[in-house]
């Protein structure tokens, strides 16, 4: 079984340290870069917004797929009262975001109601961020042989847009139900903690600030650890290319490699949490402020 | 007066990369030392909520670690699209 697992690891790393010979296949210049652009397949317009498919859409259906189906295909028969291998998984799952992701932050009221979103947030970025360290054949930039597209690693959550929706959902979703749930005036005044008169002209613009910057800082976090992560293991591997020096490589490839392991291993699954964390507590803290 | 010769507005790019980067890890390195020691500093003490610790440790661990990559990221915003 160990066996297994371990040559089933083996090979992913195997396909990952591939990929750069794409890049030496296409006798182009190597641009880490390219990772990033999105470049769209088939377009459609809605009056000035493209709504195309793209590299990012297919990932984003990709995660979708996965996290619906697999779930979906592991309860078919019905939940055991003995769980399996299998149904254990859904379990550790479905109890890590239970106890740790919304008991810990939403508050008893909003429970029923918050806890669903939450958890599927969890549950969604951990997937796209998973699938994002499985070599997938979708770079068109520099295609593999003929019309086969070149295996990359492409983050869907490292591009902006992405976060910044789902972060601009959590936040109109804490503003509407705090005022839901305080009433308007309360609502904004629950922002500014009490304080004395001379410093609240100062207070309340720190505050909005700081509600502002919830947009930017949820948003970045996420982006940048991913961009910055697969930057890292392309950059590590590309060293070999871009300083044309093959003696390098006993150096790079296992720094490429301890990376990639960490990402996939740590930061993957921690950012997960951390974006569906923070979202619990951003709309646990508009429905119940703490005065 | 704008810096019109490529190759100083290169360089200067590649400097600000470096040195962006660089000075951007240094306060998440003492964060993420800090943070460390302090963790082993509780669990040495009350080695039973070692597990807790651990997990509050982790979080602390994401939120600091992610300041070194908004620098990275700066970074890479004045080498690609400055």
């Amino acid at each position: 079984m160990i066996r297994r697992r371990l040559s089933l690891t083996l090979l992913t790393l195997a396909g990952l340290l591939v990929f750069p010979l794409a890049a030496f296949g296409s006798e182009s210049e190597f641009q880490p870069v390219e990772e990033f652009i999105n470049t769209y397949w088939a377009s459609f317009m809605i009056g000035p917004i493209e709504i195309g498919i793209s590299k990012a859409v297919v990932y984003l259906w990709l995660a979708v797929l996965i996290a619906v189906l697999l779930t979906l295909w592991i309860v078919r028969g019905g939940l055991r009262t003995d769980p399996k291998r299998t149904q254990n998984v859904v379990e550790v799952l479905y109890t890590f975001s239970e106890t740790n992701i919304g008991q810990a932050t939403l508050p008893k009221v909003a429970y029923v109601r918050w806890f669903p979103y939450v958890a599927s947030l969890f549950v969604f970025i951990w997937v796209l961020n998973m699938i994002s360290f499985i070599p997938l054949p979708l770079d068109t930039h520099n295609p593999f042989i003929g019309p086969i597209p070149g295996l990359t690693i492409y983050a869907v959550t490292s591009n902006l847009s992405v976060t910044l929706t789902l972060t601009l959902v959590t936040v109109m979703i804490s503003h509407v139900e705090g005022v839901r749930a305080n009433g308007v005036i309360p609502y904004f005044k629950s922002w500014v903690p009490p304080s004395p008169k001379a410093l609240l002209p100062a207070m309340i613009i720190l505050e909005v600030l700081s509600q502002l910057l919830r947009v930017v800082s949820l948003s970045v976090r996420l982006f940048a650890n991913m961009l910055g992560g697969h930057l890292l293991i392309i950059m590590c591997v590309g060293f070999v290319i871009l300083l044309g020096n093959v003696f390098i490589a006993p150096v790079t490839i296992p720094v490429a490699v301890a990376f990639y392991i960490f990402e996939w291993g740590l930061v993957a699954s921690l950012q997960a949490y951390i974006f569906a964390m923070l979202s619990g507590i951003y709309i646990g803290s508009a429905i119940e402020p703490h005065h | 007066m704008a810096v019109t010769d490529e190759g100083i507005v290169s360089a200067a790019k590649v400097i600000a990369l470096g040195l962006g980067t660089g000075f951007g890890a240094i306060g998440p390195g003492i964060g993420v030392g800090y943070l460390i020691g302090k963790t082993i500093e509780g669990v040495s003490r009350q080695p039973e909520l070692r597990s807790d610790l651990q997990g509050l440790m982790f979080l602390g661990l994401a939120l600091t670690e992610a300041i070194t990559f908004y620098a990275l990221l700066m970074g890479f915003v004045a080498f690609f699209i400055g």
